[in-house]
């Protein structure tokens, strides 16, 4: 079965649960992030259990101009990641392409009243109307959820942060740029450390730029980062203060006969997480997803199609701006299946264990409350059955760049253009 | 010739990109333009028929083309700074993407790097460096034809595909293959 949950917003540029699942967060293009809060499962309406409903919208960014430059900065909502919550509060970080902001998030749910200067508006009181002393009490109120602002960390970085990333020290967190990938306390904004650095001495010899970067889920000193060229770095922050030497090279030799003029672009990965085992790396670039074991380097253990029937068209889709879209790619709970986006607001999952693979369609049309989401087909010629969908007429305007799958149980949200969609799983369903 | 039109179209398109990506909001973004940049190499390699543009090639099976022996005749002749890095790469077994020993290893490179911590105010005159977006829209402006239009001074209207055999066209486009990877 499935649930339904759309919200009409900006066009959604990242998508993230916290740790819990309690919480998922959006962020979009004109800087806005929404948070919404699951329902606590009750007997009493066993429909509504665990359904998502907003609980706090805010302006995360505003759209500013660097005078210097000349330079517009997007208001854009590039990452979000929750920090582990430590206390009542919940507290996340918002990043656009140049600034990072530290989120606090917290509930009221009563309130003082009974002052003795004030009335219950907050105007003074005439004093010749106080007659006796009384002590103010908390009072329940209607639930308000607060969100401030507690720090933020600018002038970090001098080109577009694609990605931040939390430290299992809870304490640190680290911002990546195209060339640059800086480590902060969360407690300090006013300084940072450069932990690595690949822009080269002459601009004009640049080749390779970072495209996302991640911490290791348990062990702080270890952290990974992938390349426009389509290879991803493991470093260890104990081996030396700047990272530019890497501990480990993961990188598969191109194929040959699948060379052409865009081998380049569709090799450069354009998201890397890490497993929640620690074990493992997902990756995803124009074409395909794969698993990578932090025990080999020469080549992925897995490599999924996502959708190769786009190979022969990448001319076009270079043409349409398409072959740059960067797609994101998650883990289930377990690590046992992988999911990512395509065009034509169609999404995919893998099964890493079965091998089978779903296409699934994030639509209003397919996706009414607890109705049980379709399985789609793209035809690349020959048989044609009913339902499926031509390459041609897929529609390159709809495209699923950001998804995210709860922590540890089997729900998916899923962000098509501006509509937010959360699928929920109550059976264990079959990959078919 | 498939593929040479094929490069021709791609390179056009790909000058588009270039041009139209100054006046983005949020600035230049170094990743897309880099791509871009690479992109347009292999396309003008390809389509000038330079040693290494059948790099950019799936293989074919048979015997592989004779170079275009007029072209390198006439005075063109491989980038320096491509050959540097390069090496001369055997066609089609080598793929492009491996790199020689400098360039696999980053901190090689680059002597004289040293660790550093961004103060509050990091050297905030370093910008993007972008200056050199202006002498490529000037020769960008007046598309394809542009690029071998310094040699002759006023862009005369012609065929793109015929012009490329007549001019020794590599010397004149050194500066600004350079400057498009210097986004």
């Amino acid at each position: 079965t499935s649930a339904l949950l759309e919200v009409v917003t900006d066009i959604i540029s990242t998508v993230e649960f916290n740790h819990t699942g309690e919480l998922l967060a959006t962020g979009d293009k004109g800087g806005r992030v929404v948070i919404f809060q699951r329902e606590p499962e009750s007997k009493n309406e066993p429909y509504n259990q665990g359904e998502y409903n907003v609980y706090s919208t805010f302006q995360s960014h505003e759209p500013e101009f660097d005078y210097l430059k000349s330079l517009e900065i997007e208001e854009k909502i590039n990452k979000i990641k929750w920090l582990p919550q430590q206390n009542a509060a919940h507290s996340l970080l918002s990043t656009n392409d140049k600034t990072i902001k530290l989120w606090k998030v917290t509930e009221r749910d009563k309130r003082p009243e009974g002052y003795n200067l004030k009335d219950e508006e907050g105007k003074l009181k005439d004093l010749s109307t106080v007659t006796s002393l009384q002590v103010p009490v908390l009072k329940p109120m209607d639930l308000m959820v607060e969100v401030t602002p507690r720090r933020i960390f600018a002038n970090g970085h001098t080109y577009h942060v694609n990605s931040i990333s939390v430290n299992s020290d809870c304490e640190t967190y680290m911002s990546a740029d195209d060339l640059r990938i800086n480590l902060w306390h969360l407690a300090i904004t006013d300084r940072s450390f450069n932990i690595v650095d690949i822009k080269p001495a002459n601009m004009e010899d640049l080749t390779e730029v970072i495209t996302a970067s991640e911490f290791h889920p348990h062990h702080c000193n270890l952290f990974v980062y992938s390349s426009s060229k389509g290879s991803l770095r493991l470093c260890d922050m104990r081996a030396s203060a700047l990272c530019d030497k890497h501990s480990k090279l993961f990188e598969e030799p191109e194929d040959p006969s699948n060379r052409s003029f865009f081998s380049e672009i569709i090799s450069s990965v354009s998201d890397v997480k890490f497993s929640h085992s620690g074990r493992y790396m997902l990756t995803r670039d124009y074409l395909t997803v794969k698993v990578w074991d932090l025990n080999m380097e020469t080549k992925p253990i897995e490599t999924y199609q996502v959708h190769d029937y786009l190979r022969s068209k990448l001319c076009s889709l270079y043409e349409n701006d398409c072959i740059f879209d960067k797609f994101e790619c998650a883990w289930n709970g377990s690590d046992s299946v992988i999911m990512t986006g395509a065009y034509n607001n169609f999404f995919r999952m893998f099964d890493r264990n079965t091998k089978r693979d779903v296409t699934l369609e994030a639509s209003r049309e397919s996706s009414k409350p607890r109705a049980i989401l379709k399985p789609r087909r793209v035809c690349v010629g020959g048989k044609r059955r009913k339902d499926d969908i031509s390459v041609d007429s897929l529609d390159f305007t709809k495209k699923i760049l950001h998804t995210a799958w709860h922590p540890t149980e089997n729900i998916i949200a899923i962000a098509a253009t501006n509509n937010l969609y959360i699928f929920q799983d109550k059976v264990n369903s079959e990959m078919h | 010739m498939e593929f040479r039109l094929e490069a021709h179209r791609i390179v056009s398109i790909s000058l588009g990109k270039i041009y139209s990506a100054r006046g983005q909001r949020g600035g230049l973004k170094l990743h897309k333009n880099l791509l871009v940049s690479l992109v347009l190499r292999s396309a003008r390699r390809v389509y000038l028929g330079e040693p290494g543009g059948e790099c950019a090639l799936p293989p074919r099976p048979g015997p592989p083309p004779p170079p275009d022996c007029e072209r390198l005749r006439r005075g063109c002749r491989p980038l320096a700074s491509e050959a540097a890095a390069r090496g001369r790469p055997e066609c089609p077994a080598e793929s492009p993407r491996k790199r020689s020993a400098a360039e696999r290893d980053p901190a090689a490179g680059y002597p004289g790097k040293k660790p550093r911590r961004e103060a509050e105010q990091p050297p905030p005159q370093e910008d993007m460096e972008t200056g050199n977006v202006a002498s490529l829209i000037s020769i960008f402006g007046s598309g394809f034809s542009g690029l071998l239009g310094k040699e002759r001074g006023a862009a005369e209207a012609t065929e793109p595909g015929q012009v490329c055999c007549e001019q020794p066209v590599l010397r004149s486009l050194n500066p600004w293959s350079t400057a498009i990877v210097a986004f």
